[in-house]
């Protein structure tokens, strides 16, 4: 069962998951020396040049080459032992899916996948680097493990789940800084889960950048009266059912929010699994309401980073305005 | 421990044993596509003398302890030939020779492609072409890194050369100075759909892996003497990685495959094999 937190504070921060990751990962070569590290020529944007600084013959930067750096990476890892490849989402998760798919996940290989500009956190930089599908194609292969942390905290430890955890982890990690809401106290575990906020009245599940938006959208809906439980699915395969049902079956109302295509995203997930097991019983109701914030069929594009979750509906407002007609009854 | 094969033995008594291994590990080859009724004897067969020499004179190998971390690695990058690496497992002890009738079949260890969480010997899974010798990079990185001894050997496809993903494996060993690994290339000139130099032209192979830092030599890959001597070479070789282009007949030692692109994967008849048992017992020509 998820901890809950007593009182969510949002600080702003200069470091965003990328970066945490990465500075975990020095800290994490000290006590490790075992693992190694594949980057694919944006170490100075993942910040795995930090470890390339600290272990330069532990550090293998591949060049522009994301298919040849994954396939390598499987080499090394193929008599057992740990590599980090690091990357951006889009180029590591569709370019080189076949390899993590067939030469990693096949052979469950001790790679771990640090992925950077997850959704739409890279706005700025265009659809070409917004990785939007990266966890449809992660978390459809077999034994690959999905992590979306959203703060510098969360970041770190996904860094110490992934390398605890035996075979392929994939985490995602965003380009911009944003919030930081956890502390050194909190602790993360592959299949947990946070439950941010209280509330009796509706579900609000998201992950990564849109779990800060799902708080927003919490206080915002909190001002009409109406009470949002808020969690923060930071392990996004496997999830955490339990809290999922113990708050479903309180609230009797779902909405999850991504930054990813609606389809084969967590909420796709999310949604099959309340299907098979909601438990209608001891609810006490005939219907659950359930309803799915993420990119509809569609791209993103460039601009400023709130304006494009706002216009694709995943932002603090849009979320809450999804809450009130699903709580109201009305289709969309 | 890892021993080679009587690696002690004068050379012409050595090309004489491997030639006579070449032999039987083509008749399991045919043999075993038949039973299975699937699978690709033509590059299988091309490869059959160079899979020869490696695993009963080159490779450092220990069938009791398949995982022995000093070990020489091989990969084959061109998986779908896996009958010619499953019979040298076989016959080299990593697993019992009547396990080759099990090839492709349900529950068998022996996969369409080669599975190295399934069977004894197998260091990488492949069979998507060009990421075998993508992995065989990590494999010599890791060598190197740990500055063990062992080499590792990828053989190629030369339709393979065509995947984009060789050379950027090709630039890496140049960076790394992977003097530790050893490339292949089964040089048939046919590929699924025909020819290769009309499919995709990938020549010149030398003066290519040349411009990418590689040491590479051109060989008969049917011609033992040559295979040894220069698998020998290689074996011995420091400073750059080493290519071996090895010319070769793709259904060699079978006259109705040979050179022919149907009998890319195609299984023989009871006919056919045969002839094809007929023939080779009866030698290379």
């Amino acid at each position: 069962m998820a901890s809950v937190k007593e009182k969510v504070q949002l600080r702003k921060t200069d470091s965003p998951t990328r970066k945490s990751f990465s500075e975990r990962m020095v800290e994490y070569g000290e006590i490790d020396h075992e693992f190694v590290v594949f980057e694919s020529d944006i170490g100075y944007s993942t910040y795995s040049y930090l470890f390339g600084d600290k272990y330069p013959d532990r550090y293998f930067n591949m060049g522009i080459a994301e298919l040849g750096t994954m396939a390598a990476a499987a080499g090394m890892a193929a008599d057992g032992r740990t590599v980090v490849v690091s990357g951006y989402g889009v180029f590591l998760t569709m370019r080189a899916v076949e390899v993590v798919r067939s030469f990693i996940c096949y052979p469950h290989l001790n790679v771990k996948i640090l992925s950077s500009h997850g959704g739409l956190t890279a706005a700025i930089d265009g659809v070409t680097h917004q990785a939007t599908e990266d966890i449809a194609y992660m978390s459809t292969l077999p034994e690959m493990k999905v992590l979306a942390p959203c703060d510098k905290f969360s970041a770190r430890a996904a860094f110490d789940i992934a390398m605890q955890t035996p075979g392929p982890v994939f985490t995602r990690l965003m380009r911009d800084p944003l919030w930081d809401m956890y502390t050194e106290k909190d602790t993360f575990r592959l299949g947990g889960s946070h439950v941010l906020r209280r509330g009796g009245d509706i579900t609000l599940v998201s992950y990564g950048d849109i779990v800060f938006q799902a708080l927003e959208a919490a206080d915002l809906l909190a001002k009409e009266g109406i009470e949002a439980e808020v969690i923060d699915m930071y392990s996004v395969k496997p999830f955490d059912a339990e809290t999922l049902l113990e708050s479903a079956r309180r609230t009797k109302a779902v909405l999850v929010a991504e930054n990813h295509q609606k389809r084969n995203g967590l909420g796709y997930e999310i949604g099959t699994f309340l299907l098979k097991h909601y438990p209608w019983k001891s609810a006490g109701v005939k219907s659950l309401k359930f309803d799915h914030l993420g990119l509809e069929d569609t791209f993103g594009e460039s601009g400023n980073y709130y304006k494009v979750i706002d216009k694709y509906g995943i932002s603090g407002r849009a979320i809450a305005e999804a809450a009130r007609r699903l709580l109201s009854g009305a289709r969309r | 421990m890892g021993t080679t094969v009587g690696t002690e033995a004068k050379l012409d008594e050595r090309i004489a044993f491997l030639k006579k291994q070449a032999q039987q590990v083509r008749l399991h080859i045919v043999k075993m596509i038949h039973k299975a009724q699937s699978g690709h004897p033509g590059g299988s067969l091309s490869a059959a003398d160079i899979m020869t020499a490696l695993y009963f004179d080159i490779l450092n190998v220990d069938p009791k302890n398949p995982r022995w971390p000093d070990r020489d690695r091989f990969v084959l990058s061109k998986g779908h030939a896996c009958p010619v690496w499953y019979v040298c497992l076989a016959l080299r002890g990593f697993f019992p020779i009547e396990e080759l009738d099990t090839l492709r079949q349900f529950e068998s260890r022996l996969q369409g492609h080669p599975v190295s969480t399934k069977t004894p010997g197998v260091d990488a899974t492949t069979g998507s072409l060009g990421i075998g010798f993508a992995q065989s990079i990590g494999m010599a990185l890791e060598g190197k890194w740990l500055k063990k001894s062992y080499k590792v050997y990828a053989l190629l496809g030369d339709g393979e050369m065509q995947e984009g993903v060789v050379w950027e494996a090709a630039a890496s060993a140049n960076k790394y100075k992977l003097d530790n690994l050893v490339a292949i290339i089964d040089n048939n000139n046919l590929q699924n759909d025909g020819y290769t130099d009309r499919i995709m032209p990938i020549e010149p192979l030398d003066k290519k892996f040349e411009a990418f830092g590689w040491t590479t030599r051109r060989i008969d890959g049917h011609n033992m003497e040559q295979i040894l001597t220069t698998l020998r070479e290689a074996k011995a070789h420091r400073g750059t990685p080493f290519c071996i282009i090895a010319q070769t007949v793709k259904g060699k030692g079978v006259s109705f495959m040979e050179n022919v692109r149907g009998w890319h994967g195609k299984p023989p008849s009871d006919q056919e094999l045969a002839q094809a048992i007929q023939e080779i017992e009866g030698g290379l020509k």
